[in-house]
């Protein structure tokens, strides 16, 4: 592979091109000729594949997992809680709630599932414990609150949930915690709580949507895009004729591609949670895979970090775990910034950076992580971060012209299909 | 140490051999160089400024009285004054007529009408934000009254008197004692206080720099019944004293001791903190010992007087002389002992001179040595080639490790009553460790570490001490700082680093304090046997203080939790309450099913029989049950140790009795007054 690199390279060179590599890249069609198959063979592979659930696996354990509940079903459940908190009160014997354990003892990796899930122990959280008191008091004011928004139907942000009880809750870490706590306790997603977070994701492209109702062209909604809706149950009707979604980890590296208009050239749908992501980007993204059956190429930073935050997308976050059934997309392909293209695309040695300490620990970490390891190419693609101690950003191709990413990069990558 | 500066300055001996041209005696022009030379690098002995100039004087003195005190067992008891002095008492102390100024441009402080303008405008704004701040209600901060900018050449003169009750000095050698620096030479080895062996002499040549006047000394030794009284000065360049007044004054009171008393320039205002930090560090560590510290000006309300009572009645034993180690000799060092030696044959030389070499070893070392060694030949008659042979096989050869029974630690007794003495923690704990050795030098560590106290401030309060005076300069690099700052991880103990008042004490003692710099104010980071025997010491501390933490974490929890539980009884039964109230609404207009005994729940609540009252009393109730079941549990576990401490009156052994009895024909009250 390194061999048919450097005379690729050796090759274009003399040529002289303003951007490097800009030669080799075929006409578009042709280009488009290899993402059509690609599609089509994604989206009869994805269809073909029937989606393993839990329960189809003979696991030695039990595990834990929400499902979206109704306004009604989560309002009865609060209200059966506390009717029985209520009598364990006036029998004298204060009260108790049993909260599952979110800690990193507890979370799995389901190969089969390509997900992490939650393993189905438990804690008890006592009021009339010293370590215990200040979180059941939480617990059971986020559920009254909960209550009322179930009773009222409406929805409010996390922000908001806080800002009702500032005093108590002291502050919004620990009340969003909470909040997780008491979904994974109802056996109910957070969205269904009603409570969601504020909008951070953004899409542009192929898209048309509903949102509550209207109609949404994504690719009439300017050059920022559409934020996506943080109540994904707001969303309905998904059309699209793009062949793929590109995922991308920065909103900078997103705004090139949304100015560029990248998805008329190529017909894609671009997403970007800036940074980590939310649930309603997860959400979303997983909708869009499994309705238009799409296959979805991720654009990430060369370090742990971008790896990490493919790994969110992918096969979720230790802390909402419970609910990882509803939060990944599967199959996600890493198309780059990988460390291997830094010396493929010969990007200049300024434009990268030394890794850290922090960063070469986390590098080793995500190693060890499962669902780094049944991906030979991931590990083989880390392996290589950490040898050479090296990151660098997508912001890095910018050093060959501001519109390489756009121009020539992606194009060239799509083309070879270089994706892992 | 002493004879390194004579033979490091040759450039000072050329310079008086020409200043004073006729002096042929070569013995004479190397005891004059020293006198000159510290007079010239004052900064190495301490003496950089006026200020520190005053810190050193007051340190040198008080170092000598314990010194004095402790070679003869004593208890000490030491008395410092500071006493300031204003410029025409120091005229006229100096017999100078005080002249008013009379051309003002011609001084430096002169200020001039461009200057003056500036002034004012300054003043007017500054008088304009604070009234604008009184006017908003801000916290107005004290403008300092107009400080006197101090003129160039308008010094400060301290008269710095230090009273002990040591050893005292024979009559007729206090001329030489002070007017003459690095008079002998020491032989042998030991840990000592000084840091250059100058003492009160540096102070002379100090006094004799900024002031002229001389040092006046009192002191008088045991069974004698007069006080010898001595004023003198320095003759820098020849080296020796000068004695204006030396006499003999009658001792009625039987007092033993020695008094000295210096005029020097100095800074009061700089290094007041300093002196006063130095004297606080010295009771720590030396908490057998008295002081009283005094400042005396015209202002009353700058005085200062501090007493520093003594605490423990043991002293630490006075440090034994012993012998070099092999492996931490140098050559100029064997020639010296070759010199200075009174055995004849090398194999005795080597037996009797050093440590750690008995008559067996000195066989095989000379041996080892070559062909041209026998043990009988005799040590003076060596050749320079032969010596460096020596040498070399010294350094090499396998010694055991110099034991550490010369040292003199200050004990853990007394470290840890001078921390609680000085310092009175919530908590204390002291380490000492073994006898270790770095590059032939035996070397103890001792730590004690204190959270909580007084005139501590939050954080990490170091207290470094090196051969039992403390290290107050050049903290930043030092070992101890390092190693508290960076290698303690303080949480794994329950310390707050950040919050908690932490003191760290170090205390260092050796035959060779290996200083870094030339203040030789603290010892680098770079030594692995000091820096991890300091983290083993202070880690011991710590140690034994995490138990105490966890158990008064644990006992402030028994005493809070009762408290803690109740605060969340209001959040808690008002959100219950609240869900139970909407349901009853709902239930009114819906028609769920529930189970009977929640319908009767439901129905107290709508027809107001059970309330947020009602949950909140019953909830308190199980707080309190458990809250008791708790306590009864630690009780059990931790035992009746915890009793309530009172405080108990002892009667004073000397004071007269004061009681009345009441008599009964059965028992007597006996009531003390």
């Amino acid at each position: 592979m390194p061999m048919a690199d450097n005379k690729k390279r050796r090759r274009k060179e003399p040529t002289g091109d303003e951007l490097p590599f800009k030669n080799s890249l075929k006409s578009d069609s042709d280009i488009l000729k290899t993402l059509k198959d690609f599609s089509t063979a994604s989206a009869s592979s994805s269809s073909a594949a029937q989606t393993l659930t839990l329960q189809d696996l003979p696991l030695p354990f039990r595990c834990r997992e929400v499902a979206d509940l109704s306004l009604s079903s989560v309002q009865s459940n609060i209200e059966s809680l506390i009717l029985r908190i209520a009598h364990s009160i006036l029998s004298g014997h204060g009260f108790s709630f049993d909260v599952p354990s979110r800690s990193a003892a507890n979370q799995l990796y389901v190969p089969e599932l390509d997900r992490i899930v939650l393993k189905d122990k438990s804690s008890l959280r006592p009021f009339a414990n010293i370590s215990t008191v200040r979180k059941s008091a939480i617990t059971s004011r986020i559920l009254q609150l909960i209550h009322q928004l179930c009773i009222k139907g409406i929805h409010v942000t996390k922000r908001d949930l806080f800002y009702t009880d500032v005093k108590l809750f002291q502050d919004q870490i620990q009340s969003d915690a909470v909040l997780d706590d008491v979904s994974c306790m109802l056996g109910c997603t957070r969205s269904s709580l009603n409570v969601v977070a504020a909008e951070k994701g953004v899409v542009v492209g192929r898209l048309i949507f509903s949102d509550n109702g209207d109609m949404i062209d994504c690719t009439k909604m300017g050059m920022g895009g559409k934020a996506i809706p943080p109540n994904i149950d707001r969303v309905g009707d998904m059309q699209s004729d793009a062949l793929f979604i590109l995922l991308v980890e920065k909103d900078a590296a997103y705004m090139r591609l949304a100015e560029d208009r990248f998805y008329n050239r190529f017909p894609c749908i671009i997403v970007t949670a800036k940074g980590q992501p939310d649930v309603s980007t997860r959400l979303f993204l997983r909708k869009m895979k499994t309705e238009l059956k799409l296959p979805v190429l991720a654009l990430v930073d060369s370090d742990p970090y971008g790896l990490k935050i493919l790994s969110v997308y992918g096969c979720g976050s230790k802390n909402m775990s419970y609910d990882s059934a509803n939060l990944t997309t599967p199959d996600i392909k890493w198309l780059g910034v990988r460390p291997s293209d830094l010396d493929k695309y010969k990007i200049p040695e300024q434009c990268r950076l030394p890794m850290t300490e922090q960063d070469i620990k986390t590098g080793k970490d995500l190693l060890e992580e499962d669902f780094v390891k049944k991906n030979p190419g991931w590990v083989e693609e880390l392996s290589l971060m950490v040898k050479t101690k090296q990151k660098a950003e997508i912001q890095a191709l910018s050093t060959f012209g501001f519109q390489y990413l756009s121009e020539v990069y992606l194009p060239l990558k799509l083309q070879q299909k270089d994706w892992l | 140490m002493d004879g390194d500066y004579s033979s490091e300055s040759p450039t000072e001996t050329k310079k008086t051999k020409s200043k004073t041209p006729r002096k042929p005696k070569e013995s004479l022009l190397k005891q004059k160089s020293p006198a000159e030379f510290f007079a010239e690098n004052k900064n190495i002995a301490g003496f950089d400024n006026p200020g520190k100039s005053l810190y050193t004087t007051v340190r040198e003195l008080v170092e000598n009285s314990l010194d004095s005190a402790e070679s003869i067992s004593e208890l000490p008891v030491v008395e410092i004054t500071i006493e300031e002095i204003g410029k025409s008492k120091f005229n006229s102390m100096i017999g100078l007529v005080d002249r008013e100024r009379v051309d003002a441009a011609l001084y430096d402080d002169y200020e001039t009408e461009k200057a003056r303008e500036k002034r004012l405008a300054k003043e007017a704004r500054a008088q304009e934000m604070q009234a604008k701040n009184a006017a908003l209600g801000k916290k107005v901060k004290e403008t300092s009254a107009t400080k006197v900018i101090k003129g160039r050449g308008e010094a400060s003169f301290y008269r710095v008197t230090c009273k002990d009750n040591g050893k005292g000095m024979p009559h007729d050698d206090i001329p030489n004692m002070f007017g003459r620096v690095l008079s002998g030479t020491k032989y042998g080895l030991k840990q000592t206080r000084g840091k250059f062996g100058l003492g009160a002499k540096m102070a002379l040549i100090w006094s004799k720099m900024s002031t002229g006047l001389p040092i006046e000394i009192s002191s008088s030794m045991k069974n004698q019944n007069y006080i010898s009284f001595c004023r003198l000065d320095i003759d820098i360049h020849k080296n020796i004293p000068h004695v204006h007044l030396h006499e003999k004054r009658e001792n009625k009171e039987h007092w033993r001791g020695a008094e000295i008393q210096v005029v020097i320039e100095g800074n009061w205002t700089t290094y007041r903190s300093k002196i006063l930090h130095y004297m606080r560090q010295m009771a720590v560590i030396t908490p057998y010992a008295q002081f009283l510290f005094k400042f005396v000006s015209d202002a009353p309300d700058k005085n200062v007087s501090v007493r520093f009572a003594r605490r423990p009645d043991v002293m630490p034993p006075i440090p034994m002389e012993t012998k070099h180690h092999p492996s931490s000799v140098d050559l100029l060092l064997i020639k010296r002992l070759i010199a200075e030696t009174s055995k004849q044959n090398l194999l005795q030389f080597l037996q009797h001179e050093f440590v750690n070499i008995n008559k067996a070893y000195a066989e095989r070392l000379i041996g080892e040595m070559g062909p041209d060694f026998s043990s009988k030949m005799h040590v003076k008659s060596l050749t320079s080639q032969q010596i460096v042979r020596i040498h070399q096989l010294l350094r090499q050869a396998k010694f055991d490790d110099p034991s550490g029974h010369c040292l003199s630690p200050a004990g853990e007794y007394n470290l840890r009553l001078g921390i609680i003495k000085e310092l009175q923690p919530d908590m204390v704990a002291t380490y000492s460790g073994s006898a270790q050795v770095f590059e032939g030098h035996p070397f103890i560590v001792e730590a004690g570490v204190s959270v909580g106290g007084k005139d501590v401030k939050q954080g990490l309060n170091i207290f470094r001490f090196a051969n039992r005076i403390p290290l107050l300069f050049e903290q930043g690099a030092d070992v101890v700082t390092r190693t508290a700052l960076k290698r303690i991880n303080w949480s794994s103990y329950k310390i707050n680093q950040i919050q908690d008042k932490i003191g760290v004490f170090v205390s260092i003692v050796s035959t060779k304090i290996p200083f870094k710099g030339t203040g030789k104010e603290y010892i680098g980071d770079d030594i692995t046997e000091i820096a991890s025997a300091v983290k083993y010491a202070i880690q011991q501390c710590c140690v034994q203080l995490k138990s105490k933490i966890v158990k008064k974490m644990q006992a402030r929890e028994q005493q809070e939790r009762k408290r803690n539980l109740s605060r969340y009884i209001p959040d808690a039964s008002a959100a219950v309450y609240n869900v139970l109230k909407e349901m009853t609404q709902l239930h009114a207009s819906k028609k769920i099913r529930y189970e009977d005994d929640d319908l009767e729940l439901l129905r107290k609540v709508s027809e107001n029989l059970l309330t947020k009252e009602t949950l909140s009393e019953k909830l308190a109730k199980h707080v309190e049950q458990v809250d008791y079941e708790m306590a009864l549990e630690y009780a059990t576990q931790s035992g009746v140790s915890e009793e309530p401490r009172e405080t108990i009156y002892i009667q004073s052994l000397e004071a007269e009795n004061k009681m009345i009895d009441l008599q009964t024909p059965f028992f007597v009250f006996r009531l003390f007054q």
